[in-house]
């Protein structure tokens, strides 16, 4: 652990009215470090995958992707908060991939994903062109270029999602519960790509995810979240077939 | 009755003789109604048709001479000018109202509201009468004592606070319809153009408005045929749109239901197109719904 973990984060909590949802989590995702998280639902782990990248603020607590905190510019030891558009400049270092897809409905395959590229970072539209034939190659749906989100199934929703997060060249990608949505038999396709990712990019991932098998495949780290805290982690196969919690082993048993 | 028939079942009686159904031959159901219907609506088509030609007082010639008229056609184009003017106004108004609507800061919500409040809640003849005579409440507009003083009287034209008055009067309508419009986009579309770093103002103009047209464009079409109606209230404070006009040309020559007459079928075709148009671009906002993609964009759709 020698190397500068690329993202870190310190005594996250979070509150919504007088439930606290995080209950100061600290965090740290190494280069091309592949994190799965599990848990209960209710337990945080969203909520926290959102702290990361500011969508949801932390009430308390701080968040460093590279070298910027998210959400403040630093002053030597200070920290100022900034405004929403400077977070938003931050938050391009990071993809995000949602639950039920988020593609852009008014706008074809390619439009969703070169849209962030040019408006954002200000590429050439024949460059966002180029990078997006890529990156729908890789996804395995260069045919499908022209189709609006309506026009295709979940699974490969799903995989221009990705495509979309990948187009900005973010250095970590996060993934919040990114099969939960679809139908088992299109499960598969939207793992393979994630898979792809991790190995063949050495993608930095965290992954709040139910599929044990991906985890226990991909994932060098598993982390069990409940109640808003982190219960235990190590190893995907440590804690997946050894947990050391009561805790662990029950949330395992009721899901495999 | 089913019961007792399955009850029974296996019993010879339950069951009917085997059919021949290669000798079976259909025939449409007779619907004499469907037939007398028809009738009745075609007299009635008949009858009105009747009156409108057999009743000289309609002074068809009369109506035809000024359909065409160059004055009454100066009126239709201040009409269509009223129109336009005021709904792209109240579009723009309406939105920055339906944004405040939905601010997190009480004190900008208060003010859309409050503005919601007093536009809706009183007619908009009065509101057109009151800017008209708003120089009577406020001499001067502007600092007074600078280079920035306008006299209310020089302001304040005919044409100047029929404008004002229908767009904000209208802006208050387009605030609702313009807000529920954004209220049925899906909160996670602006999180995911939040999460690709697009600012709140990127994120709305790109992502969420125009989905949010596909709701908003209806109304809205509604809205302008309403509008393009509401503009005869500016003859109150004489400017000469379509009806002012038929009415000048009738104080002159007496034909009041001729003139009448010109006005109504210039409405009812203008109206008309407003309606096609409204369709066609529904047609195109609708693009992505799975329903009128393939519609919308036949040629692109198809080469995927």
């Amino acid at each position: 652990m020698s190397v500068t973990p690329i993202i870190e984060a310190h005594g996250i909590r979070k509150t919504f009215g007088t439930h606290e949802v995080l209950k100061g989590i600290d965090f740290e995702l190494q280069p091309g470090e592949v994190v799965c998280i599990i848990g209960p639902s209710g337990s945080g782990k969203s909520t926290f995958l959102r702290c990361l990248n500011h969508l949801e603020q932390p009430t308390r607590g701080l968040v460093r992707v590279g070298d910027e905190v998210m959400g403040y510019a630093r002053k030597g030891t200070e920290l100022r908060t900034i405004p929403e558009r400077d977070v938003a400049r931050q938050r391009t270092k990071i993809g995000m991939v949602f639950q039920r897809f988020h593609l852009f409905g008014h706008m074809t395959v390619e439009e969703n994903i070169i849209e962030a590229p040019i408006r954002v970072s200000g590429v050439s539209k024949d460059e966002a062109r180029a990078r997006c034939d890529e990156l729908l190659a890789r996804v395995g749906l260069f045919d499908r270029k022209n189709a609006y989100p309506a026009q295709l199934s979940g699974g490969q929703q799903q995989r221009v999602a990705i495509a979309r997060a990948l187009a900005l060249r973010p250095e970590v990608m996060l993934f919040d519960e990114p099969t939960s949505a679809l139908d088992p038999e299109l499960v598969g396709e939207v793992l393979a790509v994630m898979r792809d990712l991790a190995s063949e990019s050495g993608m930095s991932m965290v992954v709040v995810t139910h599929e044990i098998g991906f985890a226990r495949e991909v994932g060098s780290r598993v982390i069990f979240m409940d109640d808003g805290q982190i219960v235990e982690q190590g190893p995907s196969e440590q804690v997946l077939a050894a947990p050391s919690h009561e805790r662990t082993r029950a949330f395992l048993s009721r899901i495999l | 009755m089913t019961s007792s028939r399955s009850a029974s079942s296996g019993t010879e009686a339950g069951l009917a003789p085997p059919l021949d159904l290669a000798a079976l031959t259909v025939r449409p159901t007779r619907r004499p109604g469907f037939w007398l219907a028809g009738g009745v609506c075609l007299a009635a088509l008949i009858l009105v048709v009747y009156i409108l030609v057999t009743n000289d007082r309609f002074r068809w010639p009369v109506v035809f001479e000024f359909l065409f008229d160059p004055r009454i056609l100066a009126g239709l184009g201040l009409t269509l000018f009223l129109t336009l003017c005021c709904m792209i106004g109240s579009f723009l108004l309406g939105t920055v109202l339906a944004v405040m609507d939905s601010s997190h800061n009480p004190f900008i919500r208060g003010m859309a509201q409050t503005y919601l409040w007093v536009f809706r809640g009183t007619p908009v003849l009065v509101q057109l009468l009151l800017w008209f005579n708003l120089g009577a409440l406020f001499p001067v507009i502007g600092i007074p004592g600078t280079v920035f003083a306008w006299s209310a009287n020089a302001l304040i034209s005919p044409l100047s606070a029929a404008i004002i008055g229908l767009t904000l009067n209208e802006s208050a309508y387009m605030a609702e319809i313009i807000r529920s419009g954004l209220n049925s986009v899906d909160a996670g579309q602006r999180e995911a153009a939040q999460a690709l770093g697009m600012r709140g103002t990127l994120s709305f103009r790109r992502v969420v408005l125009p989905q949010a047209m596909r709701v908003i464009v209806p109304p809205t079409g509604n809205e302008t045929i309403s509008m393009l109606k509401y503009t005869s209230l500016v003859s109150v404070i004489a400017l000469p749109e379509l009806l002012y006009s038929a009415q000048l040309i009738a104080s002159k020559n007496f034909q009041i239901i001729p003139m009448l007459l010109v006005a109504t079928i210039w409405y009812l075709a203008t109206t008309s197109v407003l309606s096609i148009l409204q369709r066609r671009i529904e047609i195109r906002f609708g693009r992505g719904v799975a329903r009128t993609a393939a519609q919308a964009k036949p040629t692109r759709a198809r080469t995927a």
